[in-house]
């Protein structure tokens, strides 16, 4: 049986190894500034805030947002270790098994999530935009997110059938 | 297994090693290991041709039933 060599995997094994680094650099980033954000007199004048109560929620719900986005990189580091495992049973050349059904099962439930964060960030971002300081996260409805949330449960439908197979095909001369 | 492979008796008739026929027939040495010590669960037609070719013989000179066997297996 001829294997076609692919560039995917290797591709994939690079960038994921950097994306792991990269999510955890934005991890400190967003943590430096929550550790800033409780200095108000700084953020005001940062964003040429005049103290009023708009200015209030504008500062509690930008800290809510910089605590989502840090709950998200826990979640990115997870699915980005996952995939990463199932490169590797891939180049090891037997990746249809159970463990790889239940790791793209995990990867679906934390797409999940972060789509429901990001919603929660967009709401977030509607109740504390004023005229006076509008806000714009423009993690607004995007059709890809929830998509990729659908393919990867299929997808670990797919793995789980596939696995079945395998196991089947084994011991066959 | 009910079904039994009977590939020691064949190679010793026709003078045969397991390596020289794993050569002939183009499978691999463990896996002609895994159908000789009973431990294949299928065999596909193919492997069974290429056999039947190295081995001059038939089917039914490699794989014989029992039905006893299957009986001790429906029974447990």
């Amino acid at each position: 049986m001829t294997r076609h060599y692919s560039a995917a995997l290797p591709i994939a094994f690079v960038m994921l190894r950097i994306l792991i680094v990269l999510n955890w650099l934005l991890g400190a980033a967003i943590l430096v500034l929550l550790l800033i954000m409780p200095h108000e007199q700084w953020i005001m004048s940062a964003f040429q805030l005049t103290p009023s109560p708009d200015a209030q929620r504008l500062i509690w719900g930008l800290r809510a947002v910089a605590a989502l986005g840090l709950v998200t990189i826990p979640i990115n580091n997870m699915i980005l270790k996952r995939l990463l495992a199932m490169v590797d049973t891939v180049r090891m050349g037997d990746p249809f098994v159970a463990t790889n059904a239940r790791r793209l099962q995990g990867i679906a439930w934390a797409l999940l999530a972060l789509q429901l964060i990001g919603l929660v960030i967009a709401i977030i971002g509607k109740l504390i935009s004023t005229p006076a300081h509008p806000v714009d996260f423009d993690t607004s409805f995007s059709l890809n997110g929830w998509l990729a949330v659908l393919l990867t449960f299929v997808l670990a439908r797919v793995f789980a059938e596939g696995a079945g197979m395998r196991e089947d095909l084994e011991g066959t001369v | 297994m009910a079904i039994i492979v009977k590939l020691d008796d064949l190679l010793h008739d026709r003078r045969m090693t397991l390596t020289e026929l794993a050569e002939r027939v183009g499978i691999t040495i463990v896996n002609l290991s895994i159908l000789k010590t009973g431990k294949a669960r299928a065999i596909r037609f193919s492997t069974l041709e290429a056999l039947c070719a190295a081995l001059s013989c038939q089917p039914g000179d490699i794989l014989e039933f029992l039905p006893d066997a299957a009986e001790e297996k429906e029974a447990a």
